[in-house]
């Protein structure tokens, strides 16, 4: 089983710290949405665990061995990553774009279009396989990037904040296929805006089994399941604003109270 | 999964291709008798290889380029490769240095040091990971700029003659080498080709981003210093004995891909087939188009390719 560790990692820039004293851990069928104000570290978590950044202090690790030392294909074969933004675009099919993301596996064009083809369809995407990245929209450029995700097939993944830009349908869309991604035993590392987000991916039942990580000035401020009474009171809390539970079809929703103050800075 | 219209298409362009290079050495003004035997085999058969040499490694080293650099107007002079040239030519040619013994001239020898140099300086801080390709585009102009400072300055101390000379070298022409500067390019453009089109995996993913390309497995700073080292050393030949040719390793990639598509499995071998084809065409047209006068290839390149591209892309559906 596939395991990403962040053992007590601090990452440094020029007169800030970005990351403070981090530790999470990531296994296989592991649900971890991470959440936190603009500046909180979100981002800097994910290029180190991904090896973009080296922690000035603490370890980041793939299964034992630190990222920043294991050779590209093998850490490929573990860890893949889905983004903010879009891919860069240029007037290739879709298909070569999901088929260039297998590059860890050493195959032929062939074999590595074949697979491209099985993540689209995956993705809901298929029907977008001939079609010039140039000519997508916004909601099937992800998608498109999300079956790129699936074609790599690493046992982990790193989703930052993949829907931001997209109308609320095909919020909901990406959201349910992560939320099946999950379910089929990959582990996933998901920073989000908006914790509704889970409402969409996390059934009922599985609540108990999804990790909130709160992070706030480079620290991790709390860790709590996905079910906890309290949540929304900790939420509150990290962002600076009043948010209660609410209930919308028997599914706990998290909204900020209008008539609560204004943000606390 | 090459579509049947594509395969069509990309027939068509070898044809043509081939068709150019072949007709190439029989265009120019004709010679009575025996001489015109000797120009065919000694002169222009030669110079028609050349040509296809240079134009086709130019191309390639162009369309990889744009892909390392994620930059449409990436080319070699992007580097600093051209500027170095220039720079190492200029030196031989104004402090008039002369030949060596096995028939090279000092000129090429320097162009050829020259435009390694730079481009040493630029693949040496592309392989120090951390750095984002925009990082290097500013190394190359600056090293660009360096160079062409230092030229300017020799060319201001220069002879009048000296100058001159200068000039029409730094214009970009084919040269009557004979055989032995098209076997001098050959070795250097095969293992060009062959380390370029062999990185065609690689710059596929590093074309959807620098970061996503790192994830997906790609050790972005090796393949950036093997594709500017490698594309220096072609285009670094090239250089050396035809000075700086332009417009050909920017517009024959894009007139490609608005041709065949932006697929790099299709787009660099392609480049390579159309840049050797368009460069020797251009050389017929410089034989020709003055009578009795040839002009430097560099101008026809300049004159045909920029109205090709301008055409292209303004007919590109929208």
């Amino acid at each position: 089983m596939t395991v990403l560790e962040l053992d007590r990692v601090t990452v440094k820039v020029p007169g800030r710290v970005l990351l403070d004293d981090v530790s999470l851990r990531l296994g296989a069928s592991d649900l971890i949405a991470v959440l936190g104000p603009n500046g909180a570290g979100k981002t800097t978590l994910v290029r180190s665990a991904l090896g973009l950044v080296e922690p000035a202090l603490g370890r980041v690790t793939l299964d034992g061995v630190p990222v920043a030392s294991l050779p590209g294909r093998e850490r490929a074969a573990k860890l893949a990553w889905l983004p903010q933004r879009g891919p860069l675009v240029e007037p290739t099919t879709a298909l070569e774009l999901v088929a260039a993301a297998r590059f860890r596996f050493r195959e032929s064009r062939a074999s590595s279009r074949a697979a491209a083809m099985r993540a689209l369809a995956a993705a809901r995407a298929d029907a977008l396989e001939a079609r010039l990245l140039t000519e997508l929209s916004g909601g099937e450029l992800q998608r498109v990037a999300f079956a790129s995700l699936l074609a790599q097939e690493a046992p982990l993944a790193l989703l930052d904040e993949p829907a931001s830009h997209l109308d609320p349908a095909r919020q909901i869309e990406l959201y349910a296929l992560v939320g099946r991604l999950w379910r089929s035993g990959l582990g996933v590392l998901w920073v989000m805006h908006d914790i509704n987000a889970l409402a969409h991916a996390v059934e009922e039942g599985e609540a108990a089994r999804a990790r909130v990580v709160g992070l706030k000035n480079g620290q991790i401020d709390f860790v709590a399941a996905y079910g906890a009474p309290d949540l929304g009171a900790r939420l509150g809390a990290l962002f600076g604003v009043s948010m209660t539970a609410v209930s919308v079809g028997g599914r706990r929703v998290f909204v900020t109270d209008p008539s609560g103050s204004a943000p606390r800075p | 999964m090459i579509s049947r219209r594509e395969s069509v298409k990309i027939t068509a362009l070898v044809a043509l291709s081939a068709l150019a290079l072949s007709a190439a050495p029989f265009v120019g003004p004709s010679f009575p008798g025996e001489a015109s035997d000797f120009i065919f085999w000694q002169l222009r058969v030669p110079r028609v290889l050349m040509a296809a040499l240079v134009g086709g490694t130019l191309s390639l080293v162009g369309a990889v380029y744009q892909t390392l650099f994620l930059n449409p107007l990436a080319s070699p002079s992007t580097v600093g490769t051209t500027a170095g040239a220039t720079l190492g030519a200029l030196i031989a040619i104004v402090y008039g240095l002369g030949r060596l013994s096995w028939g090279i001239s000092i000129v090429v020898l320097f162009a050829f040091i020259g435009a390694l140099v730079a481009s040493l300086v630029v693949t040496m801080v592309a392989v120090r990971g951390r750095v984002r390709v925009n990082d290097i585009v500013l190394v190359g102009i600056s090293c660009s700029l360096a160079a062409a400072a230092l030229s300017s300055g020799i060319l201001a101390s220069a002879d009048t003659n000296a100058a001159a000379a200068a000039v029409r070298w730094s214009i970009g022409h084919l040269p009557q080498v004979g055989y032995r500067g098209v076997l001098f390019m050959l070795p250097i453009s095969a293992l060009t080709a062959v380390a370029l089109l062999g990185l065609s995996r690689s710059l596929d993913t590093l074309a959807a981003g620098e970061e996503v390309a790192h994830s997906r497995g790609v050790h972005v700073a090796l393949v950036r210093a093997a594709a500017i080292g490698c594309g220096s050393l072609g285009v670094a030949g090239c250089v050396a004995w035809c000075g700086p040719i332009a417009f050909v390793e920017l517009i024959v990639p894009h007139i490609v891909r608005l041709i065949v598509g932006a697929r790099r499995g299709v787009v660099l071998p392609m480049s390579m087939v159309v840049g050797a084809a368009f460069l020797a065409l251009c050389d017929a047209g410089a034989r020709t188009v003055l009578a009795g006068r040839e002009l430097p290839v560099g101008v026809i390149t300049a004159a045909l390719g920029a109205p090709a591209l301008l055409w292209l892309v303004a007919r590109q559906p929208r």
